[in-house]
């Protein structure tokens, strides 16, 4: 892997187009990213739509962040826009819920959420990376205050439930010793000659160097107890001052005892794209993104509006919708253009003439499972007693993360946790529960983590994503299989209809996604409708 | 070297599927169910979605009531939608070990499974269809990721 052409290794041009063979284009994509030949982000800068035909119209189906997004744009090219959101607020799947809200899932549960005032959970995502360009651009231009999200806490745990007893270990630790003895492992095979038909004479003597140095290796390129590994994995007793200041160190944990224990995969957790350091979080919670857009729109937006027929013709869309205000009588709405971002196992159920290709797209994407819960505690113990302010730990357990609070360090009352974030099977099984059976499992299984949950927790919200009723899933999940066949026709305009969300984008589940898709079609639609626009 | 790398590329998928929007580190529970009753299976995954009583629910959209559905008259029906999903509903037919349940991230139940879940749902909630489906019945039809 030391050349890019060496004659015994797989080239890395080899071993991409090797994966690409097997597996698709996607995971070769992600391959790529992998191997630092991230593509670029689409992102372009804010786009800058003018010159809308004179009088020409666009109907906009949902106030998420791709409808937001793109009523903003074409709002200020001059088009007559209207949008149609289902729920009675501003921004669909950013959504915050604060103490004092309400909730009501499919099936008919209502949650009461009961957090202290300025303390607050977000059901859909919690965080934007620095390279998620456009949903930060609007950020800023709507005036969202932004701090930062903590992903990455060194003193965070990592949790095997048959690992070291069941004893969560901290992530300092596992991450230095893990990458101390495969730093030592390798200056061994190093010296043993075992490198030398892959790495040059000189490159040893500079790999030996940079070993030393990544892994906290001593003089003789050992990993042990001491100063050196010490500045990594911390101490037993930490330097301190006066006539107590003496350190103490700490065992490493032995490789084999990682190995075995699965904790080495928690290590890299901020080392993908979407993870790495800086992220940030709206001030006050994500919804706050949701509404500023709502603000920015006011008059725009139609609420509780559900809708229930797309029907396009020569001339325009007509769409009828039910407004929960008025029961019983269909409303209708008409443009010469539509948008739609309604998430699609909803839009997928309503009667809507687009061409076989972009129906069976439509079709063709499950969501994902997937559950959150918010804890309330009656004290911040995480910070309190265990010296963990913001980042994450990870367990093997169902809730597979506790997601500390990256905001409100060392405040006195209540905190707010994220409990659980889970997925698959685990979450197919947390929907099938009550929402208070949720909270009752995540305090259960997180008590094996924080055995302070036991006499701390307070109260606490589960949002199960399948039981959402504004998009009945987390997320669209494609195959490398699916893509290949009908990504490009979910994103090609139908006449007058074009479809916009993080369905059809690449960076699933992400905001990001909504906002590019929604920028992407908005310029093709413009496009459109300025060419028709001068024929009319 | 060679052969380390080639064990790599499997190692690669595994890996680099997860481009997801979460940081799970550990793996979700392997992808095969282990229960295997028809109830059991409908409490675990179905009725997430379809309900306690059956009774499917409505929002901006909804979720079919499978009790009194003419769709479960003829079993193939169910059968195949368990199989390959329909619209956001994920597929629980895809084999145990492909990429695309990773992808999915959904559950991989077996031919024996889905005959007895929906043999439970054929019924309960007021459903009395007779026929009852055998895993032979299920293998028999075409599933997702099967060549």
């Amino acid at each position: 892997m030391a050349s890019d052409s060496g004659q015994d290794g797989l080239t890395r041009r080899e071993l991409l187009r090797r994966v690409g063979l097997m597996a698709g284009g996607s995971v070769m994509y992600q391959a790529m990213n992998s191997l630092a030949l991230a593509a670029e982000s689409p992102w372009k800068g804010p786009t800058e739509l003018k010159g809308a035909p004179p009088g020409a119209s666009v109907l906009i189906l949902g106030a998420g962040m791709a409808g937001m997004t793109a009523a903003y744009e074409l709002r200020n090219a001059g088009y007559k826009v209207q949008v149609l959101e289902f729920n009675n607020r501003a921004g669909g799947r950013n959504w915050t819920l604060h103490g004092g809200d309400r909730y009501t899932e499919l099936g008919g549960e209502t949650q009461h959420c009961e957090f202290d005032p300025g303390l607050y959970i977000n059901p859909g995502p919690w965080r934007i990376p620095y390279h998620h360009h456009g949903i930060l651009s609007y950020c800023k231009r709507l005036g969202v205050a932004l701090e930062p999200f903590v992903q990455v806490n060194y003193n965070a745990l990592l949790h095997g439930s048959k690992a070291f007893g069941g004893k969560p270990q901290r992530f300092r630790e596992i991450k230095a010793d893990y990458q101390g003895q495969v730093a030592e492992l390798l200056a061994k095979a190093t010296h043993q000659h075992a490198l030398d038909s892959l790495v040059t004479r000189e490159d040893q003597e500079r790999l030996l160097e940079s070993l030393r140095g990544w892994g906290a290796l001593d003089s003789d390129f050992r990993y042990v107890a001491g100063d050196v590994s010490g500045e990594r994995r911390g101490y037993l007793k930490p330097p301190g001052g006066g006539l107590t200041a003496r350190p103490e160190s700490g065992t490493p944990i032995q490789l084999d005892d990682i190995l075995q224990s699965g904790l080495w995969r928690g290590v890299s957790s901020g080392d993908h794209y979407d993870m790495q350091t800086a992220l940030f979080q709206p001030v006050g919670g994500m919804g706050r993104i949701g509404e500023a857009f709502g603000r920015e729109l006011a008059g725009l937006i139609r609420y509780q509006a559900k809708v229930t027929s797309i029907q396009q013709d020569a001339a325009g869309v007509t769409v009828h919708y039910d407004d929960a205000s008025k029961p019983g009588v269909s409303q209708t709405a008409r443009a010469d253009w539509c948008l739609c971002t309604i998430p699609l196992p909803i839009l997928a159920e309503i009667p809507m003439n687009v061409g076989e290709q972009l129906g069976a797209a439509i079709g063709a994407v499950p969501y994902a499972s997937s559950v959150k819960v918010g804890l309330q505690f009656k004290r911040r113990f995480w910070e309190e007693d265990d010296h963990i302010f913001g980042g994450i730990s990870y367990t093997d357990l169902p809730i597979t993360n506790i997601g500390y609070p990256s905001t409100g360090f060392h405040a006195n009352g209540k905190g707010v946790l994220l409990g659980a974030y889970i997925w698959g099977l685990n979450a197919m099984e947390f929907t099938s529960m009550t929402p208070g059976e949720r909270v009752q499992k995540a305090v259960e299984y997180g008590s094996q983590i924080h055995p302070q949950y036991k006499t701390e927790f307070d109260n606490g919200v589960a949002v199960a994503w399948h039981r959402v009723p504004f998009t009945q899933g987390c997320y669209g999940m494609w195959t490398t299989e699916a893509r290949a066949r009908h990504y490009d026709d979910l994103c090609a305009i139908d006449g007058r209809i074009a479809l916009a969300g993080e369905h059809a984008s690449f960076i699933g589940g992400w905001q990001e996604g909504a906002v590019t898709s929604a920028l992407d079609a908005v310029g093709r639609l413009h496009q459109r409708a300025v060419a028709q626009g001068a024929s009319a | 070297m060679r052969r380390t790398l080639l064990w790599l590329i499997p190692m690669l998928c595994l890996w680099l599927v997860p481009a997801f929007a979460d940081d799970s580190s550990f793996p979700d529970t392997p992808g095969q169910d282990p229960v295997q009753s028809g109830e059991q299976i409908y409490m675990q995954i179905c009725q997430g979605c379809h309900m306690p009583a059956g009774q499917g629910a409505v929002g901006a959209g909804h979720y079919p009531a499978l009790g009194g559905d003419a769709a479960l008259a003829a079993w193939k029906y169910p059968v195949l939608t368990v199989l390959g999903g329909r619209h956001g509903m994920p597929p629980f037919g895809l084999p145990a070990t492909s990429l695309a349940l990773q992808e999915l991230r959904t559950v991989h139940l077996s031919d024996a499974q889905i005959a007895n879940v929906v043999n439970y749902i054929r019924t309960s909630f007021g459903n009395h269809y007779p026929d009852m489906v055998s895993e032979a019945q299920v293998a028999a039809l075409p599933h997702p990721g099967r060549r």
